[in-house]
This record gives C-alpha cells, structure tokens and sequence, in this order.
C-alpha cells in the first residue's frame, strides 16, 4: 500500500508524538509499504491556531496514497478518501484543560469563539475518518465526550522492546523524560526525601525549549534537602545505548506526570527491561498500563506515599523482580504490539 | 541555528529538488546547525487549487526556529521574520512560459485571474524575504524582468561525494542524465552520421518514455549507427558514471532551455573534460565558455557534429579546455561550504 503518515511537530523538539510517527513509519517500511511521513510545524498559539486548522483544510492531499494516517492534531484536518485518524491528543486548552489553570485561552467571548470554532473543526475532521483510533482510553473519553465519537483504543508500541535487557535490580529509581514542569521531576525529588532506605534517584532527559529555569529548580531542590550524593541529574539527550543501560540497571522506573493522555513510552521501556512501575493515581495514562501492586506502584501524589513504595522496592529486590517480569505480561495482555497495531490501522 | 528548509512536495515523488533540500539539511547539520525540511504539498490542477495552496502556505507558521530556507513557489509564501530564498524556480506557468504551448493555465477570464493572483502574490511576499538566492542566472534574470526583484546567484554543487577524475581524453563524448525530448540526446544521435572521424557516443541514462528510447534506438538503426553510437538505457550507478566520465573525450550537454547549469556540466569539467553544448541551452550558459572550456554551438546535427569532431582531432586542445572548466569551477566557489556560508549569513 502506499501510505501517507500526516502530523504536526513543534520543530526540533522530541517526543512521544514525534516517536509514534518515525516509528510507525519505520514498521509500515518494514512490512512492504511504501511511506511518506508528512510532519507540518504548528504553532500552539491560540491567536494563531485558526489560521493553521485552515491550512490544513487547503492542503491537498486527496489524490494521493491509498491510506492517510493522521496523528497529532489537527493533522485528522486534512482530506482524503481513506483517513485513519489514531488520535493522540486533542488541543487540551480548548477541551479538558478549558476551566483549568492550564487553560492558555481566555475566557472572553473572543476566546470562547476561538475554542467553540476548533471543537466545531475538529467534530468535522474527525467525521471524516473511515476509522478513528485513540493512543489511550483517557482520549477515547475525551473524544466521546466533546466531540461525540466513538474511537478504538489502539496502544502505541515501543520500536523495538528487544533492544531492552535486564541487568539486575540495582540502588537507583530511573526518571527517565524531558524535563519540564509537568512531567513532575520535582515530586520524586521531594519523595526522596521521605525515603527510610538509602534508594537513589536518576534523572535522566533534555530540558524543553525553555525549561532551563526549571531544570535549575531541580538543581536548587536536591541541594535544600541535601540529597546530593543521593540524586543524579542528566539534563542532556542521552543516546539510545547509553538510555538502554540505564533502565537495564535501575531498580524500578518513576513515571509522574500530571494528567497526561497516554502512558508515557517510559513505562513501556521500563517493562521492556522488566521493572516495574512506580506512578501516580493523577498521572493520566499509566493509570491504564500498571495495576496497582501487579506490574507495579500507583499512590496518590503524596511524597510520604511515594517514598514509602520507594523504599518497598529498595527493600525487597525479588519484589521489584516480580512486578517488573508482571509488566512483559501485562503488555501482552493489552496486545501493544505492531502487528496488533498494523493490522487495525490498515484493516 | 534552528533552521527549516521549505520545499514542496507531491507525495511518493522525488526529484532533484527534494535531493537538493535533503543534502543541504545534512550539510547544515555538519556545519553545527539543527535543520529540518518540511515538505508542503502543492496540488496545480485544476487551477484553482493553486490559489488554494498558496493561502494555505499564508497560513501556515514555523514557530521555534531561527531562519527558514525557501526553495519554491509556494513553499516561500510561509511567512517567517527569518526567512532566506534560495529559488530553484517561480510557477513559470504564469511567467515565462504564459504564451507559449507549456502555459499550463487557460487563457481565460478565470485563468488570467489566477495568473495576476500568483504575480500579485509573488510581488507581495518574495520581497519579505531577508535575501533571495536563486541557482542561476535563468531564474535571476526571470525574477528581475517580471517581479523587478534583485537576487545573487548561488550554484547548488553536486550533492554526491564522488571523486572525478581523469584517466585519459578517449574516443568517445559522453552524454549522461535521464533521456527525454526537451534533453535532445536524439539530436546528437541525429549528428553523429555527419561525423568524419572514428569519434563515438556514449548516451547513458534511463529513458523517460518508451517512444524517447525508441527515437533513439530507430535512428541508431536506420544510420547505421550501431558501431559509432552506444545507448545504455538504464539507471546509471555513480561509479559508472565517474569511470566513464574519466575515460571520455569530452561531454555533450545540450538541453533545451534548462533552468540551471545542470549537474553534469560540473561533473565533466571536475573530470577535466570539456562541454559541448548549445546556445539555447539555457542555464547551462553560465558554465559554459565557447572556445576556452568548449563549445556553445547552433543546435543542429551538422554543427554538432563538427564540434564533436574537432575535440576528437585535437585532443590536446580538448584537454586544455577540460582544463579551463575546472578552473573555473574552482573559481565560482560552488561547493557546499559557499552555500551554508551564504545561507546562514
């Protein structure tokens, strides 16, 4: 089939939606197709956001391709005869975070305009797709909810879990994400300080555009609470090898963001390696991925909690063993794998 | 820098254009930038749909990056304060070639309105751009008539690392590249009866339809050609190409009326070998010296010919003008250091 793979990019930042589109590529390569992966730029700016959502409407890429994936809003804008959209997130300002301190659209009647035109974009976009899938049942809920459609939940794979192996339970909880607020680098750091055992703390991920103040916070942080021979910060990209040993050492990976859509690859990666994962109950998505106590922690976001299942792991190695080999079943189970995946998208 | 380079694009094609866009993002990550390209798609029938993706190129932003790099029309009507053109060619289909049987968009009430619609546009947004390079005298000259817009000439150098060379000054012109009507490999076939020396041809390259391999082939055919005339009608690998440029008497290059100075100019003279070629070549012009780096001749079979015979009878002159084009090669600078130097000033 020859498949076009359309997404939006804040250029030059990586993420989990930049993943989801280069490795999805990678495996429709993999099975004979022939691929063209469209990543437009957008600006997240609301006052500019309509402008682009027309943009997308121009584009013409209806004759083009027997199959359109689309993946990160409002890529699903785009016309073609045979679109699949797997959704990965809405533009939250107007959805779920609207009536939020999170919300970056003022509540005026202008801004209201703004947010009532993109859902009304949207409700027509995604009723083009010939099939709509979610990366998570956070968003499938979210598209039911205010968009009124029905999506599939179709979990995102990592590339290649093999690369992953297990290398013992060491001292150290592995944080591995871009740093920023949100992804709450911060709340492990202060958990630590509640710990009774001597476990250590690995933060490891580059800083967002912007995000230097608050990598220097952390910094600041570790040093009051004088967790400095306990704590180690990374604030770079880290290569894949260099990525791989380090979850195949950890005694168990932190996953804490606040609300977030999808489980995070970090919790795939960390069961790739066979170690469980530590969340939180407000995190969002991992809350799909790990049962509490099976494949590994979920607490409320209390640093007493948290340093108490820290120390549970630090303190019962075979503990941390079972959950984390618990985590290879469970993503079995939830049938995140790409011939699941290719097999839906281009059913 | 955190730089975007802008380029169409019509989904499953890729041609010189998307190469050219491709190595420069590489370069400019060798030379310490971040680069990306981003691909638009551009849709020009029916012609409607060209206004609509010029609006939607208005429309779009490019946040987060320090310069963007716009290559076609309508890629640079993205608007960024740090947008640089480098302009392989505008939508002639409303400049140059309006008026003649390439026009493409009918010459209607709704056709000319599009046509004003892309001159207009044009007007208003190309001069946005901090500066404007464009890849030949061709396309700057086109820019300065119909817009009245000034630009600086910027070659784009060979986007492969292969090394040419010289081995020796052969028997045979070699004629490289894709074989179609507008690139007249068959009036050098038509030429080489009229030569009066052993000098032979070498025509490589795929055939873009069946009836362009088969012109060749029949006048081959016909001539009696079949000693003098070799027609490899395949893709040809790069080491093919560098070996049998080096082994050459010189290069026949003969397009009609082509944008740019075209790859394989550059690739003779870096083999040392000179370039004949004919006065409504178009861009290759500027690479080309009658005389002194070979010949600029009237496009006909026995013009042609005897250019081609001269070279085989004085090969010591076809070396001194191999010479001079390489000389002059290096004396354009037209090398990807120039081109990133340029581009990011």
């Amino acid at each position: 089939m020859k498949i076009i793979v359309a997404t939006s990019v804040a250029p030059f930042v990586e993420g989990g939606s930049t993943f989801i589109v280069d490795w999805l590529g990678n495996q429709l390569q993999a099975r004979g197709h022939e691929v063209e992966i469209l990543p437009f730029p957008v600006s997240e700016s609301y006052p500019e956001l309509l402008d682009q959502l027309l943009a997308f409407r121009l584009m013409d890429l209806s004759s083009h391709g027997d199959r359109l994936i689309a993946i990160r809003t409002p890529a699903h804008l785009l016309k073609h005869p045979n679109k699949v959209v797997w959704f990965i997130h809405h533009y939250r300002s107007a959805y779920d975070l609207w009536g939020t301190r999170y919300q970056n659209i003022p509540e005026t009647p202008e801004g209201s305009a703004y947010r009532e035109a993109i859902i009304a974009a949207d409700n027509v976009g995604l009723r083009e797709a010939v099939k709509l899938f979610s990366n998570s049942a956070v968003v499938r809920d979210r598209l039911s909810k205010f968009n009124g459609v029905t999506a599939d939940v179709l979990y995102p794979p990592l590339l290649s879990p093999d690369q992953y192996y297990n290398a013992g339970y060491g001292d150290y909880l592995l944080y591995f994400a871009r740093l920023t607020h949100h992804k709450r680098q911060w709340l492990a750091i202060e958990a630590l300080s509640s710990t009774r055992t001597p476990v250590k703390l690995m933060i490891a991920g580059c800083a967002d555009p912007g995000a230097e103040p608050y990598v220097d916070d952390l910094f600041r942080l570790v040093e009051r609470y004088g967790l400095k021979n306990r704590v180690t910060i990374l604030p770079r990209w880290i290569p894949e090898p260099e990525k791989i040993e380090l979850f195949a050492g950890c005694l168990g990976v932190i996953y804490f963001p606040f609300d977030e859509d999808s489980y995070g690859y970090p919790s795939l990666e960390a069961h790739a390696a066979r170690k469980p994962v530590l969340t939180t109950t407000d995190s969002g998505g991992t809350n799909e991925l790990i049962v509490n106590g099976r494949n590994g922690f979920i607490t409320p976001a209390d640093p007493e909690l948290i340093a108490h299942a820290m120390d549970e792991w630090y303190g019962d190695k075979e503990l941390a063993r079972t959950m984390g080999e618990a985590g290879v079943e469970r993503i079995e189970e939830l049938g995140i794998t790409w011939d699941n995946v290719m097999e839906r998208l281009l059913a | 820098m955190k730089i975007v380079v802008l380029n169409n694009c019509v989904p499953f094609l890729r041609g010189g254009a998307e190469h050219l866009a491709d190595a420069l993002a590489a370069k400019l990550v060798e030379h310490g930038h971040k680069a990306l390209v981003v691909r638009i798609p551009f849709r020009w029938a029916p012609p409607e749909k060209i206004v609509e993706h010029m609006l939607a190129c208005r429309l779009m932003r490019v946040p987060g990056v320090d310069r963007v790099i716009a290559f076609k029309f309508p890629a640079y009507y993205v608007p960024h304060p740090d947008k640089v053109l480098w302009l392989l060619h505008q939508f002639r289909q409303a400049y140059d070639l309006w008026g003649t049987r390439f026009q493409g968009l009918a010459d209607s009430p709704e056709g000319r309105e599009i046509r004003e619609l892309i001159i207009r546009g044009d007007n208003s947004y190309l001069p946005e751009a901090r500066k404007i390079y464009t890849n030949s005298e061709v396309t700057s000259g086109r820019l300065k008539k119909f817009n009245g817009l000034d630009s600086e000439v910027l070659y784009p150098p060979l986007l492969t690392h292969s090394q040419y060379s010289c081995a020796e000054y052969g028997d045979y012109i070699f004629c490289p590249g894709r074989v179609n009507a507008t690139k007249r490999q068959l009036l050098l076939v038509q030429a080489m009866q009229h030569c009066r020396t052993r000098v032979k041809l070498l025509v490589a390259g795929c055939a873009e339809t069946r009836e362009d391999a088969e012109a060749i082939e029949s006048t081959i055919r016909k001539n009696g050609l079949e000693k003098k005339v070799q027609f490899v009608n395949r893709f040809i690998s790069e080491e093919e190409k560098v070996d049998w440029f080096g082994r050459s008497l010189g290069c026949a290059y003969i397009p009609y009326d082509e944008d740019s100075y075209g790859y394989v100019t550059l690739e003779s003279y870096l083999s040392r070998k000179p370039v004949i070629t004919c006065s409504d070549s178009g861009g290759i012009e500027a690479l080309a010296r009658e005389g002194s780096t070979g010949r600029v001749v009237a496009p006909e079979p026995r013009v042609l010919a005897e250019a081609m015979d001269q070279l085989f009878l004085d090969k010591q002159k076809a070396q001194r003008m191999g010479e001079a084009g390489l000389e002059l090669v290096h004396s354009l600078r037209i090398t990807w250091d120039t081109v990133i130097e340029k581009l990011t000033k």
